[in-house]
């Protein structure tokens, strides 16, 4: 039939792709994808089958138990399966409800808490852990063992970033996999068998890498977690908001999450099947530490004789745009942090300017990976050269600056970018009206002016391959910051006002 | 072959190795009759260094070959003593004797209970599983030879002459 | 009467375990005539199928309808395997080893039928680590039979190639488990695997397998020369053929005995084994290894088949008889047998895990006089939460059916423990060893 080299076929009428099976799951019909297992469809039509063992990022291996449903295929009699192992076949009918299957679960439920200890009230994943869950939804608040619960290591550092509770292990083997499947260098393994089993390194040798971080998101209990997340926070009592990683042009697509609306406490990765899947290195995990001690800049300064007064964010920009006028041909340097909406404003500035529109481009560094991590550090270079920015060395930027009399520098990290010293060295004669996060201790300063950070504003990154990455407000910025957007459109619109360049 | 495997496992044994991966379409199948000649080779046990060489041999990392040997009870991943005085205390040697056949065997060697070594290093005594002689229970299995339908006195006779004990 | 007999009738000659004496008895006839006289192997697995040889590994199933599930060749050209599982490791088996010992070309002719009956070219022999003399006497009749040009790239001069290698176990239960097998020849943890996929169409190294125990190929030669005629015409109907029981525990004369499945197990205890030792009455008794679970002494007349068994209750099985005598304490072997289903549990199935150590707790508490009423129904509850078929594979089984037959059977006994906070065989043994001599029963 012509239709079938396309992958589709007509059928009385209703059209059904090829790549589609037709199953009935808890009695409703719906179309589910026939290369995923059963536990895939189910939510992805919103059934909630418990999993632990199952990650979709890793190699299925149906051990945990615990999605265990009830599957009735043609004329056999409906047994009990592993939802995880079983592929969707045409015409299945699921029944996740049975009385069987619930049994089958809670059975399973038991088992895996009778030797698991009672640590929620001091577990850093109370909250979202997938057995506290499941042991709530099923409202299974007591076993029936009155055994001694065994005892192993509990503060076990595995390195820098993890920390492993053995106790608190279900020895699921997904941290195991993690390792086999992802980053194709087993680290952990199970040691010993049965009931005597433990997840270790050899020889107790901590971690490496840059992907740890994911054990802690992957961990669907308390057992491996994050040492400088430890205590930090419960995490209903973090607000999360979408965003995206900023330290290397993957852009991974990331959850920042905020305690009292103040202090970023994490940051996790979010699924996105195009960019990163499941998951984030640790350079980008862990980015935010770093920005949550820095000395911000708040509100604008205007310099002079040595000091720096704060001022009315109106009379800094008049005092800005005085000092870029009067200067010929003022260097216009942004940072490559800009959103593509930043930009937007700072290319329509560096035309008022009659100036080029450049970037500071970091160098590679040697963090790139087979992975994630691309080794080119900023998120936004390519959207950046799709306005119209062109790349700049630091060295060359900095020459230009010190010949100029007059520089802009607009946006995150751009003086560290450009290099603090150098700034700090340059000739009297230029004046630098500076956009940054950060207060950059320089004479040559006139005017600075605080921004928002990745956490504090939204807008567009575009990635290495084009992928375009939203960034939100997850919090709000120090007080007297406005979006860098405003800033710089107020500034262009005193610099065309005067009219000053023909 | 770089330096650790060479270094830790004999020229030997390392041969006897190249010859038995070929024995099959993948070179790690080898890997558990290898952890047996270092085993037996390499002074009763697995060290850190020896797993460390055969992951090398094998290309696998350290851990893979650790978690590997620390699945079968027949590796010993800690020092043992010179002698291996294995008894079975499964089901057909439970009833015939091998509670009272541990018992003397702790005594004879002095290990404190089994699963110890002597003070000396001459014995570590272990608990084992079904040995597969139940027809002839009970037994034990001394350094690798089964001595069956054992006495305590027997037993005692066994390992009062081996290696001079006391 | 006396039963026909083929398994071991070689096994009394001198130097039984060579090529010579194997020979002289007839040995390798059967595998030269289905070579020279072209059978194909269609022909020969179809004799195997008809024959109804049933698995001697525990399972008990079909084996020509087994070695019917390896593809055709034409169909999937990957390389195949046959693993002869030689792990033994059953508590109360040790029958496996009679013939590794005694008839190891016994087993490398059935491996070499086999092989050619599923177009294989290659066969493992998995023998448990601790089986050195077995280990050795089959290695060593494979380099004979190779020198003799019996195993090689021409068998017998024939166009059938088969290459049979030697590999060692390291002692755990579970890797006699078909999948466990085979994940343990790769050089890994012994886990078994899910099914499916099976091992006809996903086994070593993702290739058509078939894993057979070592007396299932040792009845292949015969069944060939011999004729499915010959080998219904002993046993039962459903399971045909004759077993290697063995017996052990507390009987005068231990043993492994060949004899016809079907056969009655007080047959084999009272006129193989001499009955129940030193006089005693029999108070309990496994009829095919722990994992059949202990039956009470008024169950001795079964049939040691696996469909009687089966209605039981129980199971085959390996065959290895068990048995307690009345002083013995059925909670203190429970106790024994939990424990080793502790041991050898992969740990993989949360309920296996947690459930085989659960279980090991909960026996030994009431033996040991910590017991509780409600543990008794708790058994149950655990062993019909651990199986069956909620697992990757059957040792969950294997710890939950003993556990059901001791609630079923014995309840009595497991009661008397709680209300006496302790074991009463051992306070009626101390009780004897108390008293003066001569009163001693």
């Amino acid at each position: 039939m012509p239709g079938e080299a396309r992958g589709q076929e007509t059928n009385g009428g209703a059209r059904r792709e090829h790549g589609v099976t037709k199953i009935v799951l808890d009695g409703r019909e719906v179309e589910v994808d026939p290369k995923q297992p059963l536990i895939r469809a189910c939510h992805e039509q919103d059934v909630d089958v418990p999993m632990y063992c199952y990650h979709p990022g890793l190699t299925p291996v149906g051990s945990c138990r615990i999605c265990q449903v009830e599957v009735k295929q043609g004329e056999l009699p409906p047994r009990v399966v592993v939802a995880c192992r079983t592929p969707v076949a045409e015409g299945m009918i699921v029944n996740t409800e049975s009385p069987k299957a619930h049994a089958a679960r809670r059975e399973c439920l038991e088992f895996l808490l009778k030797n698991h200890p009672l640590d929620c009230p001091i577990c850093d994943k109370a909250g979202e852990c997938d057995l506290q869950d499941f042991a709530f939804a099923e409202q299974q608040g007591e076993g029936r063992s009155v055994e001694p619960r065994r005892k192993l290591e509990k503060r076990k550092s595995l390195g820098d970033v993890i920390v492993l509770d053995e106790e608190r292990c279900i020895l699921c083997s997904r941290c195991v996999r993690f390792f086999e499947d992802v980053t194709h260098k087993p680290q952990l393994t199970v040691a010993g068998l049965g009931s005597h089993s433990i997840i270790t390194t050899f020889l107790d040798r901590p971690l490496e890498g840059n992907y740890q971080g994911n054990l802690a998101d992957i961990c669907p209990v308390g057992a491996l977690t994050l040492q400088n997340f430890r205590f930090q926070a419960r995490v209903w009592n973090l607000s999360k908001q979408f965003s995206t990683c900023g330290e290397c042009s993957r852009g991974c697509s990331i959850t920042v999450e905020v305690l009292r609306n103040r202090e970023v406490k994490r940051l996790r990765p979010r699924y996105n099947p195009e960019v990163n899947k499941w998951w984030m290195c640790d350079t980008g995990r862990f980015s935010f530490e770093p920005l949550e001690q820095e000395e911000r800049l708040e509100g604008a300064r205007i310099h002079g004789g040595g000091r720096a007064q704060p001022a009315e964010l109106e009379v800094a920009l008049d005092e800005a745009a005085d000092c870029l006028r009067v200067h010929r041909k003022p260097v216009v340097v942004v940072s490559p942090w800009l959103t593509v909406e930043e930009g937007a404003a700072a290319k329509a500035l560096c035309e008022a300017l009659e100036t080029d529109a450049v970037f500071v481009s970091p160098d590679p560094n040697e963090l790139k990976d087979d992975l994630l991590h691309t080794g080119d550090p900023c998120p936004n270079r390519r959207g950046l050269s799709e306005l119209g920015f062109s790349p700049v060395a630091a060295d060359d930027a900095c020459t230009a600056i010190s010949e100029a009399e007059s520089a802009l520098l607009v946006g995150e990290r751009v003086c560290d970018l450009l290099g603090r010293e150098r700034l700090a060295s340059l000739p009297d004669e230029v004046r630098l009206v500076v956009l940054d996060t950060r207060p950059l201790e320089a004479p040559a300063v006139t005017v600075s002016v605080g921004i928002p950070n990745a956490f504090e504003r939204e807008g567009t990154w575009v990635n290495l391959d084009g992928h375009r990455g939203r960034i939100s407000v997850a919090r709000p910025a120090p007080a007297g910051v406005a979006p860098l957007t405003r800033t710089l459109e107020r500034l262009r619109e005193r610099l065309v006002a005067e009219g000053a360049r023909s | 072959m770089t330096t650790q495997a060479v270094t830790v496992l004999t020229a030997a044994l390392v041969e006897e190795l190249e010859e038995l991966v070929t024995h099959y379409p993948e070179r790690r199948a080898a890997l558990i009759p290898a952890l047996h000649r270092c085993q037996e080779e390499l002074g009763g046990w697995l060290s850190p260094e020896i797993l460390e060489a055969c992951a090398e041999f094998f290309g696998l990392e350290p851990v893979e070959a650790f978690g590997v040997a620390s699945f079968y009870p027949m590796f010993h991943l800690r020092p043992v003593g010179q002698h291996v005085v294995a008894v079975c205390h499964n089901i057909s040697c439970m009833l015939r004797g091998a509670e009272e056949l541990l018992e003397r065997a702790c005594a004879v060697t002095g290990c404190a209970q089994p699963g110890a070594t002597s003070p000396d290093g001459k014995f570590t005594v272990l608990r084992v599983e079904c040995q597969g002689t139940c027809v002839n229970a009970p037994m034990l299995d001394l350094d690798g030879t089964f001595h069956e339908n054992l006495t305590p006195e027997a037993l005692e006779r066994l390992l009062r002459s081996t290696g001079g004990a006391a | 009467m006396t039963y026909p007999t083929y398994l071991l009738d070689r096994t009394g000659a001198k130097d039984s375990h060579t090529l010579e004496a194997y020979e002289k008895a007839g040995g390798y006839a059967t595998l030269r005539r289905v070579l020279r006289e072209g059978w194909s192997p269609e022909q020969v697995l179809q004799r195997v199928k008809d024959s109804g040889l049933r698995g001697r590994g525990g399972a008990g199933f079909p084996t020509g309808l087994k070695w019917s599930f390896m593809p055709d060749p034409a169909k999937d050209p990957r390389e195949r395997y046959l693993a002869v599982n030689a792990d033994e490791s059953e508590p109360g088996t040790c029958k496996d080893r009679v013939l590794m010992q005694d008839d190891p070309h016994g087993l490398v002719e059935g491996i070499l039928l086999a092989c050619f009956a599923m177009r294989v070219r290659t066969a493992y022999v998995y023998v448990r680590g601790e089986f050195r003399l077995a280990y050795d006497r089959v290695a060593a009749a494979i380099e004979e039979a190779r020198a003799a040009g019996i195993v090689g790239a021409k068998v017998c001069g024939a166009a059938f190639a088969c290459e049979i290698w030697m590999h060692k176990g390291a002692g755990a239960y579970i890797c006699g488990e078909e999948t466990g097998l085979m994940e343990s020849l790769e050089g890994k943890r012994g886990h078994p695997r899910p099914k499916p996929p099976f091992p006809a169409g996903s086994g070593l190294w993702g290739q058509p397998t078939t894993v057979n125990n070592v007396e299932t190929l040792f009845n292949v030669p015969f069944i060939v020369e011999r004729g499915p005629d010959w080998f219904k015409s002993m046993g039962t109907a459903k399971s045909p053929g004759n077993v290697l029981i063995g017996i052990s525990g507390h009987v005068e004369r231990p043993g492994v005995y060949e004899l016809p499945l079907g056969i009655p197990a007080r047959e084999v205890l009272e006129r193989y084994a001499g009955g129940v030792w030193k006089g005693r009455a029999l108070q309990a008794w496994f009829p095919g290894g722990s994992s059949t679970g202990l039956l009470p002494a008024s169950t001795i007349d079964l049939a040691m088949d696996h469909d009687s068994l089966r209605e039981a209750g129980s199971m085959l099985g390996t065959g290895a008889i068990v048995v307690l005598d009345e002083t013995a304490c059925v909670v203190e072997a429970m106790r024994c047998i939990a424990r080793f289903y502790e041991h050898e549990s992969c740990g993989q199935c949360s309920q296996c895990r947690e459930g085989t150590q659960w279980l090991h707790q909960i026996f030994e508490r009431i033996e040991l006089g910590a017991g509780r009423m409600e543990d008794i129904e708790l058994l149950s509850s655990l062993a019909s939460g651990m199986a069956p078929g909620k697992t990757i594979c059957a040792l969950a089984d294997a710890a939950a059916i003993p556990t059901h037959s001791v609630v079923r059977h014995f309840r009595r006994e497991l009661e008397e423990h709680v209300r006496l906070g302790g074991c009463p065989a051992k306070h009626a043994a101390r009780k004897r060893t108390a008293e003066p001599a001569g009163s001693m029963a």
